[in-house]
């Protein structure tokens, strides 16, 4: 094989591995309060830069993953139960009109502390030495996050099918009002589960800002490919959002590479399959 | 009598309103007369999302996507070949009922939240297209000097003759969508946004019904369109851009989406808000935000929701003082 | 209630158009990008456009002068936007700023019937002051292709470079620095620039770099980019090891500070040419420098030099004409006639189509006492034009500088642009 094309699959890989970070918590949490968070590309966004502060206030990369994961699941949290909670029994658009208002504050207060530039987070060299394997060179910090989202992936699936916890979120998926009748607080479920897609979304800023950097307009373009991830995956299905960035992960790789002029537009193609011959996604249920 | 005399009272108002709008070349500054233009174009685009989301129960995140794609056709054809009016015009229109009837017939199957995360992803889809193809549409720089066309020997580049085409077609534009929504299409749409269910099993073409409101829908955004590239005189993938589709949304639902004159007013408003808004801080954006959270969590029907309350709330305690007072007596 | 509201802000806009300038002030609105991706251009060109203001402490012949600074985000219909504001609002006089090649192209076509002076102090899309030149235009700063023809000539002719290929973002002012670069590169023997665009921004370029052929001789690797772009590309081609692979050169802003600082250490040794380098150390540069860093706290880039260079010489102008501003024409021919010999970077002055003549600075990347890296200058070109070698009315029958143009191998390139009646003079940097 070529070192070309196999480093294009590697990267093709790589850009997969942060697509499920990304598209796996937005599924999940859709799935369960058929709620849409707009802002999740915000929430990489603002994971991102909070991580870039730490580490240059630490030095320390692990901890600014922790510190950024966890302090958006508590702003996940805040905004949970002050104002989704609030609107929920008006239905899904006005928690989704909320959702999109609060994208448009972060991003805009993000502007504000960090500024324009654009940058990204130093990954400390000793996870990203040049590893040579079969004459390819490759950044270590690139297997470490293919790594890391096959890890996310094992969590993801123990959580939802070894625990009670994710019995009790399967079971609301389908139905609701029995699960609570049975004295389970659907609430509590909704509040852990949008927290866990936070989290989700801030550990996925770190690592893309890492690899990738962070600007304005990463919000929306991050959010973009996350939709699509999970419009082709299936909103709700764990497996399905697997597939899709494993294949529109691919996609970009190549596209990237023989026609950076559509790399964007590429992605979007499978999107437009999947709409008109299976609009619930590959793997995603009929509604 | 008095219901007579309220009716005339208003037919005053508006009558005073549209003449002071329509001498406005007369006595304001050429920064006014700008800002009134972004307003009427604007509020093309406002009217179209109101359309779909106020008559039709339906988020659109599409309508920007329109609103470029006449841009850049006028730009292509008007500016880069040199084709006479109407023929960049025309073509501008076309190409929104073709893009509008493939996205409706695609996309009008489905609901509510996977409607809108659609109807985003497309508008994305020719943002990105827009920013990232350089050989046709020159990417993040767009195409720059086009003008309108001297028609009928006036000179459509003078602010006042541009101000006063632009009025007279946002008039027409609001009577047309006057008569569509109190239209038997309309009160069908009404009673679809409020029971889709319902209007299938009473033999309603529903999804016939949809596409068609979104093809209007897109019309009203492409003419926007137009007028705000012969009034900036440029297109770029940002007039396509998720910020400002949100901010369109935002407007929308600002002044009462389920309303009429809901969407104009919000236009009005947030043009004004822009203006003085980016002389006092940079930080427009967060400010929209806040607006946006308040407007959904207090008053989900807009402003023209709000004043509807007052005025309930109003005639409610007239009602009673003069209840209490006959009492009395 | 409506009625009320409408009526209501009628009357503020009325007042407000009111409000226009006062007779004794000069109105100068800068146009640039304050907030946004692009905001570190607007602060240095403030930065430098401040600190020549003060040294008239913002008054001439005893007219106030009042700044106006309008933010664009570089956006293009922002900037449309904007300048209405400050053309029908603000009443400016002289219109400054302007960072990105195609925002100066936007404001410039639309300033075309204003009759206002428009001084660039960034832009560096040729068409300014070449196809879409008009009188009122003035640039004191460069072009695109500027630096870059002498580079690519330098490239080929001095050093036996044969074939490049060349990774650049799609968009027009890395068009021209191609165009320049292509140009040069082929009169002084080269052979093929291979030219690859990618979209503005690209994040991940593991696939750029990994689609680098090695094995077809090319003597070095250009990137066409410039800010956070370039960072990346930078750090993604050493990490994935090409660095020592192929050597690595760059436009003329890719390896400018600050950005050189989050660069990784491998690159030292690259080439770029560019109209400043950071090892100047004229007296009128010291002067500069030591007043910038005195009043901001830092050392100056290159564009808060250009800011500084051209509302120095707007002030010039204006102090030409006693203060005077009523007649546009004549600050225009007034800022022509200004003496600019001793300008920071180098001695420069106006020519044909308002353009600027100027110095060139070969450099390379070095490494200083601190561990920091800089731009060392090699050679130094004086006198360069807009059109580098060539006649203008030849250069100006050939197309623009676009995706396409001009063609990546030497042979497809018109013979008549292979020669000129006068190449450059590499002088030594420091004579």
């Amino acid at each position: 094989m070529s070192m070309k094309i196999a480093t294009l699959i590697l990267n093709g890989l790589t850009e997969g591995a942060l697509f499920f970070v990304l598209g796996s918590g937005l599924t999940l949490a859709f799935g369960l309060m058929k709620v849409v968070n707009l802002s999740h590309g915000a929430f990489y966004l603002l994971g991102g830069y909070i991580g870039l502060s730490v580490l240059g206030a630490t030095g320390n990369w692990v901890l600014a993953l922790a510190v950024s994961g966890l302090s958006i699941a508590v702003f996940g949290l805040l905004f949970e139960r002050t104002m989704l909670l609030r609107v929920r029994k008006g239905g899904d658009l006005p928690q989704t009109l909320l959702t999109i208002a609060l994208s448009t504050i972060i991003a805009d207060v993000a502007l504000a502390i960090w500024g324009g530039h654009p940058q990204s987070i130093k990954v400390p060299p000793v996870i990203n030495p040049p590893i040579t394997v079969l004459g390819i060179t490759y950044p270590g910090f690139r297997y470490f996050l293919i790594l890391s989202s096959v890890i996310i992936a094992f969590a993801l699936w123990f959580i939802l099918y070894k625990t009670r916890f994710g019995a009790a979120v399967r079971a609301s998926v389908d139905d609701r009002e029995t699960v609570s009748a049975l004295g389970v607080r659907i609430d509590a479920i909704y509040t852990i589960m949008f927290m866990l897609s936070a989290l989700l979304a801030g550990v996925a800023g770190v690592l893309g800002g890492t690899f990738l950097q962070l600007s304005p307009g990463e919000d929306t373009t991050i959010l973009t490919y996350s939709l699509v991830v999970i419009i082709v995956g299936g909103m709700g299905s764990l497996l399905g959002t697997v597939v899709s960035s494993l294949i529109l992960g691919q996609i970009l790789s190549f596209g990237l590479a023989y026609a950076p002029e559509l790399s964007m537009f590429l992605v979007f193609i499978p999107m437009a399959i999947v709409l008109a011959v299976r609009p619930q996604g590959l793997l995603g249920r009929e509604s | 009598m008095k219901e007579a005399g309220k009716k005339g009272g208003r037919l005053l108002a508006g009558l005073l309103i549209v003449t002071a709008v329509a001498l406005l070349p007369l006595y304001a500054s050429p920064y006014t007369i700008t800002t009134f233009i972004r307003i009427i174009y604007f509020g093309f685009l406002a009217m179209s999302v109101g359309l779909l989301v106020g008559q039709g129960g339906m988020i659109s995140l599409t309508q920007t996507a329109f609103f470029g794609l006449t841009g850049y056709v006028v730009g292509l054809l008007g500016r880069e070949r040199r084709l006479p009016f109407p023929v960049p015009e025309l073509s501008g229109i076309a190409a929104v009922i073709v893009m509008a009837t493939i996205f409706a017939l695609v996309i009008m199957r489905t609901h509510k939240i996977v409607f809108l995360m659609i109807t985003l992803a497309l508008g994305q889809i020719c943002w990105s297209f827009a920013r990232q193809n350089t050989s046709l549409l020159h990417g993040w720089a767009g195409i720059r000097g086009i003008r309108p066309f001297p028609l009928v020997g006036i000179d459509f580049t003078q602010g006042s003759f541009f101000y006063w085409m632009s009025l007279a077609l946002f008039l027409a534009g609001l009577l047309i969508m006057w008569r569509i929504v109190r239209s038997p299409f309309g009160l069908v749409l009404k009673g679809i946004r409020e029971n889709p269910l319902r209007m299938r099993a009473l033999g309603y073409p529903v999804y016939w019904v949809r596409v068609m409101v979104f093809v209007i829908a897109a019309l009203y955004a492409g003419i926007g369109g137009i007028l705000a590239v012969y009034a900036t005189g440029i297109v770029t993938p940002t007039t396509m851009q998720l910020s400002r589709t949100i901010w369109i949304l935002l407007v929308v639902i600002l002044g009462g989406a389920n309303y009429f004159w809901g969407p104009v007013v919000g236009t009005v408003i947030a043009v004004w808000l822009d203006v003085i808004i980016s002389q006092v801080t940079p930080r427009y954006n967060t400010v929209i935000g806040v607006i946006f959270v308040a407007v959904v969590l207090l008053t989900p029907n807009g402003i023209m929701g709000l004043l509807d309350r007052t005025r309930h709330t109003f005639r409610a305690a007239t009602a009673r003082r003069r209840l209490e007072g006959g009492e009395r007596e | 209630m409506r009625k009320r509201v409408l009526c209501l802000m009628a009357c503020v806009m009325l007042f407000a158009g009111a409000l226009s300038a006062a007779p004794n002030t000069i109105n100068i609105g800068i146009l640039s990008a304050f907030t946004g991706v692009f905001s570190s251009f607007g602060e240095m060109q403030k930065e430098g456009a401040v600190l020549a203001l003060e040294e008239v402490n913002y008054s001439i012949a005893g007219k106030k002068l009042n700044v106006i600074y309008a933010d664009d985000q570089l956006d293009n219909e922002q900037a449309v936007t904007k300048a209405k504001q400050l053309v029908e609002q603000d009443k400016i006089d002289i219109l400054t700023g302007l960072v990105s090649g195609d925002e100066g192209l936007t404001v410039g076509d639309f300033m075309k019937d204003k009759k206002i002076p428009v001084v660039p102090m960034y832009s560096a899309s040729e068409d300014m002051t070449m196809r879409e030149w008009y009188p009122y235009i003035v640039r004191a700063t460069w072009t695109g292709a500027q630096p870059m023809d002498p580079f690519g000539y330098w490239l080929a002719k001095v050093k036996g470079f044969k074939k490049i290929y060349m990774i650049g973002e799609d968009y027009s002012y890395p068009y021209n620095q191609g165009g320049g670069f292509k140009r040069g590169f082929f009169r002084g023997g080269g052979v093929e620039v291979k030219t690859v665009w990618h979209p503005v921004p690209t994040s991940d370029y593991s696939s750029i770099i990994a689609s680098i052929p090695l094995d077809q001789g090319y003597d070095a690797v250009m990137y066409n980019g410039s800010g956070g772009d370039a960072v990346a590309f930078v750090k993604q081609f050493v990490e994935l090891g090409m660095h020592k692979k192929i050597t690595l050169i760059g436009q003329s802003n890719t390896f400018e500070k600050p950005d050189l600082d989050s660069m990784p250490k491998e690159i030292v040794g690259s080439y770029s040419a560019m109209l400043t380098t950071d090892d100047l150390s004229t007296p009128a540069w010291v002067k500069f420098r030591d007043a910038f860093a005195k009043r901001w706290g830092h050392n100056p880039s290159t564009a808060s030099e250009f800011a500084y260079d051209s509302m120095r010489m707007i002030l010039r102008a204006i102090a030409k004409l006693k203060g005077d501003v009523s007649d546009k024409a004549a600050i225009v021919k007034a800022m022509l006639s200004v003496d600019m010999s001793d300008s920071p970077r180098g001695p420069i002055k106006l020519g044909q189509y308002n353009a600027i003549i100027e110095n060139v600075y070969i450099r390379q990347i070095a490494l200083a006492k601190d561990g920091s890296m800089y731009n060392k200058g090699l050679f130094t070109v004086k006198n360069t034009s807009q059109f580098g070698p060539y006649d203008p009315t030849l250069y100006l029958s050939q197309p623009a500088d676009g995706r396409a143009y001009p063609p990546e191998t030497a042979s497809a390139l018109p013979a008549e642009m292979k020669q000129v009646s006068k190449e450059y003079q590499f002088v030594p940097f420091g004579q």
